[in-house]
């Protein structure tokens, strides 16, 4: 490990077990001042356990923790002044106004001179400044949780799955505000369960199953080392497809709607493929080409599908 | 302790009561609904009027005036009985406890006695009562005395054994004098009890304590400004049973110092008990049900509703034991009877107990989440 004052957040074998449950399992990783960290993993992997140990909610078990080179087990009063969370299943007072929610946090952290209508922009919750939290939709709470969480101008921003539960317009929303923080050039912590938001949002990934990093790297080079090759699927292929591809030299796998799917190292390989299934006269009724995501690289890894859990659902006891 | 903290809190929480005007209405209502029940019940207790039937099988202007002298004792409304009908059928068809039945020779005795001197000369009254009644003891008991008084006059000899009340206070007061105390402290109790436990709990499921742990509160803010709001809310219910008290039963109150002092210490107590029950019983649902266990024993058996004297010894013992019991004594020793000396003893006792609990109470809430 470089430098403790390149790194905003270093952690060096870390555990946390419960009981005989062990929930982080000597995990080690940095990140870098400035940068957008995703801890991408399913529920129960031990992402908010990781987390909460970093925002100083839970204490380790063994191991070494350091948030903007301060212990986070000795230095708590320091640490929160200077990071800004959005808990797991954020709520608040049921009714308190966006506003004053806001106002409270700002007084918390004796932010006078805090400019709460700047926030509410950055956020895009102007029109529902007077509303109260009980009356807000999800992704309008999600959004005010992460305006709490920048009331203190935090160094580092904790988001713990952020867009978990949400529909896809109040997912993008929120996304769209993380895409802020990143150009602020704050430091972001985030953890989350969807490939797609790892993806667009992260400068790093680092991928967490059973409680250890099992892969870590941009999204990029996770992609390339991992699952490198575009992915070509035929729907509702006839019979003659399978032989064809087959004799080609591909191994295309067939599934239950008669779609079959082909690993291709290159995109020649499509129009080839392509050409001879014109040439056989073999019907397909549409492709799709794909290039490969984060999800495939978890698949590879792990041999498991990332999927959905409930809402709100927590990795720790 | 940082002042600005501790007020934004306080404010968060009489914004979010003030708006949830459902929640704030009962929280007040409850314990003047409890005044109002409890003190109309007591206010008529010395001008109880009992419903009484009455069957003359004698029909004669002696039996009518001994009816009549019934009624004006002012203890009971007579309902007249056909004689012809069988008293104890009426009882049973009528789901009436008590027929009292005069019988047939009343006036001829009575001549016998008064005109004849035959001193042997007497009648005897049948109850005919429904003993699964709660209320007919206590019919027949009164009926018993007004009788007593009725054989007094006939007999026309004057008592040798007679009686004075000499009560040990300056003043007069009735029962509800007695009562509204009780009543504040038990209000007070539930009060500081539930609201800490529903509050804790609440903020707990959903996660805003987490949060709050990631900001520079800290516990003793967070703490102080939680006894701030349940003080608050305790002067505002002890305003409104107050007024109530005065406006419906014109009640003959001291409010002095010891008022504030005692509510105060009724709120650290509770406070504190409910920071320790949440420390421990984690879900909401049990740790309401949790807060009644110790609530329900406390308000019954403390003498907030009737002196512990009416109870058996063991349970005395075991009264005098809870620290609500230090309260209501407390409360009607400033209140009812000035009696610094007997309020400042039962502050003392409250006073210790409220602060060991509430000491308890700030090392059993956490805002880590366990090691």
């Amino acid at each position: 490990m470089t430098k403790g004052s390149e790194y905003a957040i270093e952690v060096d074998k870390l555990t946390k077990r419960y009981g005989d449950l062990v929930a982080v399992d000597g995990i080690s990783f940095s990140v870098s001042k400035g940068e957008v960290f995703a801890f991408l993993g399913p529920n129960g992997a031990g992402k908010t356990t990781t987390v909460e140990v970093i925002e100083t909610i839970r204490r380790p078990t063994s191991g070494k923790v350091t948030l903007l080179g301060m212990d986070v087990t000795k230095k708590k009063h320091d640490i929160v002044r200077r990071i800004g969370v959005l808990p797991q299943g954020f709520s608040s007072f049921d009714r308190i106004t966006v506003r004053e929610t806001i106002q409270y946090y700002s007084r918390l952290f004796s932010r006078r001179d805090l400019d709460i209508d700047a926030l509410i922009d950055l956020v895009n919750l102007k029109e529902k400044a007077k509303e109260q939290y009980k009356n807000l939709s999800g992704g309008l709470r999600q959004r005010l949780g992460i305006a709490i969480a920048l009331v203190n101008d935090p160094e580092v921003v904790f988001l713990d799955e952020p867009s978990t539960g949400l529909d896809p317009r109040a997912r993008r929303e929120v996304w769209e505000v993380m895409q802020g923080l990143k150009q602020q050039g704050k430091t972001v912590f985030l953890t989350t369960h969807y490939m797609e938001e790892a993806e667009l949002l992260a400068d790093t990934v680092a991928i967490i199953s059973k409680g250890k990093i099992i892969a870590m790297g941009s999204p990029g080079e996770l992609i390339e080392k991992n699952a490198p090759c575009p992915l070509l699927t035929l729907q509702s292929v006839d019979e003659k497809v399978l032989g064809i591809v087959r004799q080609m030299g591909f191994e295309p796998a067939l599934d239950s709607r008669k779609d079959i799917k082909i690993r291709v190292e290159h995109t020649d390989d499509v129009r080839v493929i392509l050409n001879a299934l014109k040439d056989a006269g073999a019907l397909y009724s549409a492709l799709d080409l794909r290039k490969p995501n984060l999800e495939e690289v978890f698949l590879k890894l792990t041999g498991e599908a990332l999927r959905d859990g409930p809402a709100g659902g927590r990795g720790a006891p | 302790m940082k002042l600005r903290v501790v007020g934004a809190n306080l404010f968060v929480k009489l914004i979010s009561v003030y708006r949830e005007k459902t929640t704030m209405f009962f929280t007040l209502a409850f314990p003047i609904i409890l005044i109002l029940v409890f003190g109309t019940i007591f206010m008529s207790e010395d001008n109880v009027s009992f419903h009484l039937c009455v069957q003359d099988l004698d029909r004669t202007k002696s039996s009518a005036k001994s009816i009549k002298t019934l009624e004006e004792s002012g203890k009971f409304k007579i309902t007249r009985v056909d004689p012809a009908l069988n008293a104890a059928r009426y009882v049973r068809d009528n789901k009436v406890n008590l027929v009292l039945v005069i019988p047939k020779g009343l006036e001829r005795s009575l001549m016998r006695r008064m005109v004849f001197n035959n001193f042997s000369a007497n009648v005897t009254l049948t109850y005919v009562y429904d003993p699964s009644s709660s209320s007919v003891l206590t019919k027949m008991e009164i009926l018993n005395r007004v009788l007593a008084g009725i054989n007094q006059e006939i007999s026309r000899t004057p008592p040798f054994l007679r009686s004075v009340e000499k009560s040990v206070l300056t003043r007069k007061y009735r029962f509800i004098d007695f009562f509204i105390p009780g009543i504040i402290a038990m209000a007070v109790m539930t009060l500081s009890l539930f609201g800490t436990v529903d509050l804790n709990t609440e903020l707990r499921q959903k996660g805003i304590i987490r949060k709050l742990s990631t900001t520079p509160i800290t516990r003793t803010d967070w703490i102080l400004s939680n006894m701030l709001y349940q003080f608050i809310i305790a002067v505002v219910s002890t305003i409104a049973m107050l007024l109530v008290s005065y406006a419906v039963f014109k009640v003959s109150l001291h409010i002095n110092a010891w008022l504030p002092a005692f509510i105060l210490l009724d709120v650290f107590a509770f406070v504190g008990i409910g920071m320790i029950l949440t420390r421990f019983v984690k879900e909401a649902q049990s740790a309401a049900a949790a807060a009644n266990a110790i609530s329900f024993p406390m308000m019954f058996l403390s003498g907030s509703f009737f002196p512990i004297e009416l109870m058996p010894g063991f349970l005395q013992t075991f009264a005098r034991m809870l620290p609500l019991y230090y309260v209501n004594e407390g409360l009607r020793a400033s209140m009812v009877f000035e009696d610094n000396l007997a309020a400042l003893r039962d502050c003392a006792v409250i006073g210790c107990f409220a602060a060991v609990v509430f000491i308890l109470g700030i090392l059993a809430t956490k805002w880590e989440e366990g090691r």
